[in-house]
């Protein structure tokens, strides 16, 4: 399996890189480090013309991805490539397309002073559009362990199924506990009611999902998965009352409003992104994978 | 499980050396480019009025003479080119032709025209910009705070900062962008000149002149001074016109698409440049009063003066062509100093902080940055020192232009010298034609140098009894020579040859 890593020389590239190499750690993953340069328009009029700053540009972009490599480790397995595009997000879709990759990994930008997670534009036209899962790494990750948790952002919408069997698929996968969480936002801080209901819905889902997959295999030595519902008054204050691993990671699936198999980020996920001090990966819509 | 790390570049055949898109470019594309480079309203509206005040009537014979040494010189660019692919151009080839120290004020030239050219574009979009407010919201009291010091420099500043942000950022004016913009000046442009013909026709205009042969007379022009003035500003309006000539995997059919790009583009500047310089004569006259293209008040922006007369209520067309070309010139213009900027950064020519590379945006960041510096403290210097800015700095880019092409025609001569006599073709492309042109341009540049001595030169602004003109070029100069000099303490490697060697 590989993943495709959008690199930049920068705090983000480098946050995109430490996710990688925590995410192959769990499973005999190999990944592609693409830098992303841009394509000149000829129509941009650049005066008086000159033909050697590509050269420049080739051989800094070549730096860079030497600096990239040497951030994954010996046990992980690295190419780096150089693309080029007009369009950051689309070259990185296409590089990932090309090599079929499993997930695109991307830091989120460096400039935001007090949230955790900012989105650059090129993680924002990603997060709307790609056709494979896209892993998302807070600012200032610096884990390469290997994953130890994960959790599934889970709701009653439709898809919310779907969803689901990913994540119980890739826990038994790469043999991690699975947390299921439920974000309750509500006016009034805490209501009991709809907190067990919401457990019980959670329950009731998971049953079913389970007992599909484990009809195919048998899942020895992993834990029964765990549901936490989580209450606040705004989304971002549940997400901050969760206990979060330093080693977890958070499945969050599309919005209806993405097209069929590409991520479209609602404005729930976006507000969960904002609180959330872990790193997430934001599903595709209809989105199965393909068991290896 | 682990495998040496290795870098696999993309085999995108469809690429370029320039890491330009090959085949994206035909030849109307080409030709929009061309003239996009040009950009003739804003090259008219800043040199017709300071050719005039030169030549006079002469104006057409002139524009005509202008475009001989600059096709030369393009010539032997192109050779040059083809030949030695380098982000430093100028730079580079007249490095290895004639060593360190020609090759660093070579580029020092280059990048002080671009820097020049950057201001002056700001200006004209500043100037247009409260023209345009004025003609929105009918009130000519708007288009008169241009005029107000501080608020036009502010203003500049902010345009300048603006177009630099956008070029760190690494965005760029898109295909269709481009197409609209080119067709509209010409558009306008064309309209302005049927309706100042028009106006000579029925009799209202302003000061209504035959057109006669001899303004095609080169050889009429009174003086060898006024001709060579003449003559380093005619290179000035064809200045972007040999991108055409230099593109190629770029283009749709790089054995033909160049060259009949450059002929139509010629052909299409030379025909709206005579039009409009035409219908302006016949319209305006050049006499020094009024309307009149020899009055001073009128000719640091001719249009922003003619295009209400001539057009009426549709002047706005005008200073929404004018505003829009310069806008976009001002940001694809800002690539070409920091490239070069760039390059001799790489080269250790100058600091290697110039060589930095934004890691976030892929552009020249130190380089971009310190091109807005220096065009913003270039502008803030004229504006208050010159009692016509636009004008002389105008006159001083022409001079710069003429400086650092000769440089580079001779670099062409002096690199091929040995291929100079292996037939015809490389005898007229790579000695001749590039002699000829360089020499020409170094002879504009000296002659108009020591015209420009004079306190009355130009606008008629001087320092301490020195024409204006010349202290603003030839300081610029001079500023480079100290600069190279200090470069020489500090990173001697350089100079002494041991990064880049002489062919």
């Amino acid at each position: 399996m590989r993943y495709v890593v959008g690199y930049t020389a920068n705090a983000r590239g480098h946050d995109a890189v430490h996710l990688a190499v925590a995410l192959a750690r769990n499973h005999d993953v190999s990944l592609d480090l693409v830098l992303v340069i841009p394509e000149d328009s000829p129509f941009n009029a650049v005066y008086p013309p000159e033909a050697g700053y590509n050269d420049i540009l080739n051989e800094q972009a070549q730096r860079w991805l030497d600096e990239g490599l040497a951030l994954v480790p010996d046990d992980v397995t690295a190419r780096a490539h150089i693309r080029r595009g007009d369009s950051e997000a689309q070259t990185l879709i296409d590089a990932a397309v090309e090599f079929d990759a499993a997930a695109l990994v991307i830091g989120a930008t460096n400039s935001g002073l007090f949230k955790r997670f900012t989105i650059g534009s090129v993680a924002g036209s990603l997060l709307h559009s790609s056709p494979v899962p896209v892993a998302l790494a807070p600012q200032g990750y610096h884990r390469t362990e290997p994953i130890t948790r994960l959790s599934c952002g889970f709701g009653t919408r439709p898809g919310a199924d779907e969803l689901l069997d990913v994540a119980v698929e890739s826990a038994r996968d790469r043999a991690l506990p699975l947390r299921l969480v439920s974000l309750l936002a509500l006016d009034g801080g805490n209501s009991p009611g709809l907190a067990d209901a919401a457990w019980v819905h959670a329950a009731d889902r998971l049953a079913a999902v389970g007992s599909s997959v484990e009809a195919d295999d048998s899942a020895a030595g992993v834990p029964e998965p765990e549901i936490v519902v989580a209450q606040g008054r705004t989304i971002e204050e549940a997400v901050d009352r969760l206990d979060w691993e330093d080693g977890e990671i958070l499945l969050i699936g599309s919005s209806r409003l993405a097209q069929q198999r590409a991520t479209f980020l609602g404005t729930t996920a976006n507000r969960i992104l904002r609180a959330l001090p872990v790193p997430m990966i934001v599903v595709p819509r209809d989105y199965t994978r393909q068991s290896s | 499980m682990s495998t040496a790390p290795k870098t696999v570049q993309s085999k995108e055949s469809s690429l370029s050396e320039k890491g330009l898109k090959a085949g994206s470019v035909g030849l109307i594309g080409a030709v929009v480019i061309g003239v996009s480079c040009i950009a003739p309203a804003y090259t008219l509206t800043a040199a017709l009025g300071p050719t005039v005040s030169e030549v006079g009537v002469h104006l057409p014979a002139i524009f005509l003479v202008g475009f001989i040494p600059m096709l030369l010189v393009a010539l032997g660019y192109r050779e040059l080119n083809n030949a030695m692919p380098d982000a430093g151009t100028s730079f580079t080839w007249a490095t290895r032709a004639f060593g360190p120290w020609i090759g660093w004020m070579g580029g020092w030239g280059l990048i002080a025209a671009t820097i020049i050219v950057l201001s002056n574009l700001a200006a004209v979009a500043v100037d247009f910009f409260y023209l345009m407010l004025a003609q929105i919201f009918s009130n000519p009291e708007l288009g008169e705070l241009s005029k107000i010091l501080p608020l036009n420099i502010a203003t500049t500043l902010v345009f300048i900062a603006l177009a630099c942000w956008i070029s760190y950022r690494g965005m760029e004016t898109t295909k269709g962008v481009q197409y609209v913009l080119v067709a509209f000046q010409l558009l306008v442009l064309g309209w302005f000149a049927v309706s100042a013909f028009a106006h000579v026709a029925n009799g209202t205009a302003f000061d209504a002149t035959a057109i006669s042969p001899d303004w095609f007379n080169p050889f009429a022009v009174d003086s060898f001074s006024q001709f060579a003035a003449g003559v380093s500003l005619s290179i000035f309006i064809y200045w972007g016109w040999d991108v055409t000539l230099t593109m190629n995997e770029e283009t749709k059919n790089p054995e033909k698409t160049p060259g009949r790009a450059a002929t139509i583009t010629v052909l299409v500047i030379v025909t709206i440049y005579m039009t409009v310089a035409l219908a302006t004569l016949s319209f305006a006259g050049v006499g020094e009063t009024g309307l009149g293209a020899g009055n001073p008040e009128n000719q640091s922006s001719i249009f922003a003066v003619l295009a209400g007369p001539v057009m009426g209520p549709f002047a706005i067309l005008m200073s929404l062509a004018i505003l829009s070309s310069s806008a976009a010139s001002l940001q694809s213009t800002f690539v070409s100093p920091a490239r070069t900027m760039l390059a001799m950064g790489h080269y250790r020519a100058i600091s290697p902080k110039f060589g930095k590379i934004s890691p976030t945006y892929k552009s020249p960041s130190f380089a971009t940055i310190a091109a807005a510096i220096a065009a913003a403290a270039f502008y803030v210097i004229t504006r208050t020192v010159s009692e016509n800015a636009l004008w002389d700095t105008i006159t001083a880019l022409g001079m710069m232009i003429c400086f650092y092409y000769g440089i580079t025609a001779l670099a062409c001569v002096w690199f091929f010298r040995a291929e100079a006599f292996r037939g015809a073709r490389a005898f007229f492309f790579k000695f001749l034609a590039p002699l000829v042109g360089g020499v020409i341009l170094l002879v504009m540049f000296v002659k108009t140098a020591l015209d420009s001595m004079d306190p009355e030169y130009g606008s008629g602004s001087s320092v301490g009894g020195v024409g204006l003109v010349f202290v603003l070029g030839m300081g610029v100069i001079l500023l480079g020579v100290v600069v190279m000099l200090v470069m020489y303490r500090v990173r001697p490697e350089f100079f002494k040859g041991k990064v880049l060697t002489r062919a």
